[in-house]
């Protein structure tokens, strides 16, 4: 099967043909399995993030295509074209730099105000939400994070204009608003922890999500319906006076 | 133009940002001292993360448990080899140390009649009582709040992509044992090598486990950094013998070998294990350990009755079968372990999936239960019998998968989460105590600098070799040798992997930039790989018996009532590496026995329970089900997400 593998080394990007050879006749290999294969066969040094193999800690991202998609869990076929994910800075052949998102939150996950009593179950909502495994593929296409790169990609832009990732990014995307909409229904944060939440949610640009086609969760979380719309209803008079 | 060099310094450095991680830097946080974070993946990616998030809570599942009976537990379960000082910690601080990751986003179902987390309906093997609590999302809903501790945490700073290569070491005057100055970190995002002045650090940074991969069910970047770096230090190691081998994982499809699809407790009341002839090796299966699952299997394969993959076969298929109690069984199965299952469903046919076939099993490396040799407070310890804090290497602390002493010989299901939480907590309050009392001392940046000119004359090595074969040759070594199974030979032959290996680490090519070098971390990782192997191959040679996560064919079993011992491995650059025994208590033999008669009851009155007649036995088991489960029999959606909705499985060929 043969594929094709974005790589870059000290800056310099090359596109390498890889021919992979199936371990049986019946074998619908994983996009991981190519890069592990890859890996021992002839190409040493390449670099790519993996971790649990089983799509539970969310940082063998790449795209295929074009696309996002969890490594370890999504099929390759005759002629894809495996890159960086390409909403965040390429370091290393597939390897990206990612805490330029984690970072943004650092001082808006205050939960401050808790009750005493731990004994209380959360809603299903909630579990859903902490389903998350910060994965980043719903990053593509997020006009909101896009801000954050003069409104295209980060490696469109030239050098100079870069923001620094280990400042955070100052605009958001689905992932944190996931994060803070986790906080308000979190039947133990407090009202003003729910508040600060909000403020936080349109701080990092809520109102990018105003007429969005929307954003796709890599492990199927409804962000849609159970992050963006119950935030901008919450947040909708103030958005509009926002303008 | 060699890589260069930034200077920092904190009270407090954590290596490792997992479940001990966490909770280590908040706890170090929270008494005002500086604290830097050293992580080599995400923050919060760790083991903690990907695991069945099963948390052990005292008296969760009844009134009658309590610090004594959990930390006997933890000590049998453990052959002795566990210190008492560490498993009453463990018992002591259980409840709170969990109820610090509820108040960071935890939230487990409430129990509202007993007003408290409800634990899986059965107990998990080796464990006297029910205590084992389940989460949705199982380890990813422990993985949010260990993140929210870290990102939001006061006063902690954090570096991702970065690799803690080594500890520095100094003597604060002349005449005096070395004790922690620093370490050396390469911060591949940056490029740039970060030397960090510290009197303490927690090392956190987990396991081995891929020093068996594929065959492990564990995050890739368990390559034994934490024995490794103390080691190389001159701290001691202890039980490095003893790697957990999870019973039930998968041998095939090749995407998904080695990850876990169940529990002995998943095997419910008449699950048992069978060989290729279809013979059964082992009955009541869900209340065994883990170390008597996994020998089982191993036994068969070695006796050539293995499974076509090189394991044997999980037969649930009498729980199944039956009209009345057999849904309940399917609700158990899904609930008690949703992410194994779920791997379990996606992996294998779809009557396997129903438990209506039986599952190929084999053995996967799960977790490190030896390590560093430490404390109650995680501090490094040395000496005879339990060691002393004094000998030990001061401003050397730990937690989680990287200390020893903890659980010896057999880790019981649900420990490991609450475990990482405990001494995290500990570890991080000890190392800023010592912090505090080390303020005023003067760091020597001389004591840094052969370390940095030795990491950058790495980069740029010219070579014929790369790492990252080394690294597959290495793997399938320790699977055959120091694997599930062992011998005298096999461990011999081992260290002479290990010294060809060591041999070529010179003559592996390392490109010279900087940013993001992987040929460099390949290196450091398998240099790691071997440092820890060599500590696994020591201990075993010194365990002459089987004891625990293996089997020695040609040793006898170690006996409960026999003198308990552990194995302490060191390593000093001038004497290479030596193994020797330390003595531990034995538990007293009326205990023992009490113990041994109330597991055979209870292996016994499943034993009757198969004998039933088809009918008695449905009603009988459904009685049970009800009792523990409830009527309504709370079958908890998989998440996250299903197969349509999730990216992942959406790009079928």
């Amino acid at each position: 099967m043969k594929v094709e593998i974005v790589t870059r080394r000290d800056g310099e990007q090359e596109i390498v043909a890889y021919d992979y050879v199936p371990r049986d006749d019946s074998e619908k290999p994983m996009i991981l399995d190519v890069l592990l294969q890859a890996q021992a066969n002839g190409m040493p040094d390449l670099a790519f993030r993996y971790g649990c193999r089983a799509r539970n800690c969310g940082v063998c991202t790449v795209d295929i295509n074009g696309r996002p998609r969890i490594a370890c869990r999504a099929r390759i076929k005759e002629g894809d074209r495996i890159s960086p994910m390409a909403t965040l800075p390429a370091l290393s052949d597939l390897v990206v730099r990612r805490d330029g998102v984690a970072r943004q939150m650092r001082g808006r996950l205050a939960t401050a105000g808790q009750g005493n009593d731990l004994n209380v179950s959360a809603p299903d909502d909630y579990h859903a939400l902490t389903g998350c495994i910060e994965c980043y593929a719903c990053l593509h296409e997020c006009p909101m994070h896009a801000r954050n790169f003069d409104g295209g990609l980060p490696d469109e832009q030239a050098v100079e204009d870069r923001p620094d990732p280990a400042e955070g990014y100052t605009s958001g995307n689905p992932f944190s608003l996931l994060k803070l909409q986790r906080i308000r229904i979190d039947p133990l944060t407090s009202e003003a922890g729910k508040s600060s939440a909000l403020d936080n949610a349109i701080d990092l640009g809520l109102d990018a999500c105003v007429g969005c086609k929307g954003c796709k969760c890599g492990v199927g979380i409804d962000l849609i319906g159970k992050v963006i719309w119950p935030m901008l209803e919450a947040a909708g008079d103030r958005l509009a006076e926002k303008g | 133009m060699p890589i260069e060099v930034d200077w920092c310094d904190y009270d407090v450095v954590v290596v490792g940002s997992g479940g001990a991680g966490s909770h280590a830097a908040q706890a170090a946080a929270a008494t005002g001292a500086r604290v830097l974070v050293v992580s080599k993946d995400p923050i919060g990616a760790s083991d903690t993360k990907i695991s069945e998030g099963l948390a052990t809570v005292r008296e969760s599942g009844s009134d009658d448990d309590s610090e004594e009976i959990l930390s006997e537990n933890l000590k049998m379960a453990g052959g002795d080899l566990p210190l008492n000082a560490i498993t009453d910690a463990f018992a002591a601080d259980s409840k709170e140390a969990y109820d610090i990751y509820r108040r960071q986003g935890l939230r487990p179902e409430i129990d509202d009649e007993r007003d408290i987390p409800k634990p899986l309906p059965l107990p998990m093997g080796g464990h006297t009582r029910r205590r084992s609590v389940g989460h949705r999302n199982s380890g990813i809903a422990f993985g949010h709040a260990n993140w929210n501790m870290i990102v939001q945490g006061e006063g902690i700073d954090y570096l991702e992509d970065s690799w803690f290569l080594d500890l520095v070491t100094d003597q604060a005057e002349a005449g005096t044992d070395k004790s922690v100055v620093g370490g050396i970190i390469y911060h591949a995002a940056l490029g740039r090598l970060i030397a960090v002045k510290t009197s303490s650090v927690v090392i956190a940074s987990g396991g081995l486990s891929t020093l068996y991969f594929p065959k492990t069910d564990t995050m890739r970047g368990n390559t034994g950094d934490s024995y490794a770096i103390a080691a190389r230090a001159g701290a001691d190691l202890v039980d490095m013998e003893q790697v957990q081998f999870l019973p039930f994982c998968l041998a095939s499809p090749p995407s998904y070998e080695g990850l876990l699809v169940g529990e002995p407790v998943t095997a419910s009341y008449l699950g048992v294990l069978r060989d290729k002839n279809g013979k059964v090796i082992l009955d009541g299966v869900f209340l065994r350990t883990r170390a008597d699952c996994s020998s089982a299997i191993m036994r068969a394969v070695e006796d050539g009755r293995g499974s076509p993959n090189g394991g044997a076969y999980l037969d649930m298929t009498a729980n199944k079968r039956p009209p009345r109690s057999g849904p309940y069984f399917m609700r158990f199965v899904e609930s008690a372990l949703p992410s194994a299952y779920k791997v379990a469903r996606q992996a294998m046919s779809k009557a396997a999936g129903n438990c209506e076939e039986p599952w190929e099993v084999r053995p996967s490396a799960h977790y490190m239960m030896g390590g560093i040799r430490a404390d109650e407070h995680g501090a490094s310890v040395a000496g005879d019998g339990d060691g002393s804090a004094g000998a030990g290497l001061a401003g050397l602390f730990t937690a989680g998968q990287a200390m020893g002493g903890v659980f010896g010989a057999n880790r019981l299901g649900s420990t490991s989460l609450t475990e990482g939480a405990v001494f995290g907590r500990r570890a991080g309050e000890a190392a800023a105590h010592l912090a505090r009392k080390s303020a005023t001392r003067d760091t020597r940046e001389e004591a840094f600098t052969p370390m940095i000119e030795n990491i950058r004359r790495r980069f740029g090595q010219k070579g014929d070799s790369a790492a990252a074969v080394l690294k597959l040759e290495l793997q399938k070594a320790a699977w055959i040798n120091i694997g599930p199974v062992r011998t005298a030979d096999r461990i011999a032959e081992m260290e002479r992997v290990l010294s060809d290996l060591d041999a070529k680490l010179d003559d592996v090519a390392v490109p010279g930039y900087a940013e993001w070098n992987q040929a460099f971390i390949e290196f450091e990782e398998l240099r790691n790989l071997i440092a820890s192997a060599r500590g696994v191959c020591l201990a075993s040679r010194e365990r002459d018996g089987s004891l625990g996560g293996h089997v020695r064919m040609d040793g006898k079993q170690i006996s409960a009532f026999s003198k308990p011992y552990s194995t302490v491995v060191s390593h000093s650059p001038g004497g290479g590496w030596r193994v020797r025994r330390v003595n531990r208590d034995r538990t007293p033999l009326k205990q023992i026995i009490a113990f041994k008669i109330q597991d055979a009851k209870r292996k016994a009155a499943v034993k009757w329970l198969r004998m039933l007649p088809a009918g008695m036995q449905d009603r009988a088991l459904e009685k049970k089900y009800l009792a523990v489960m409830g009527a309504g029999g709370t079958a908890k959606e998989v998440m996250p997400g299903g197969a349509d909705a999730a990216v992942g499985e959406a790009t079928q060929a």
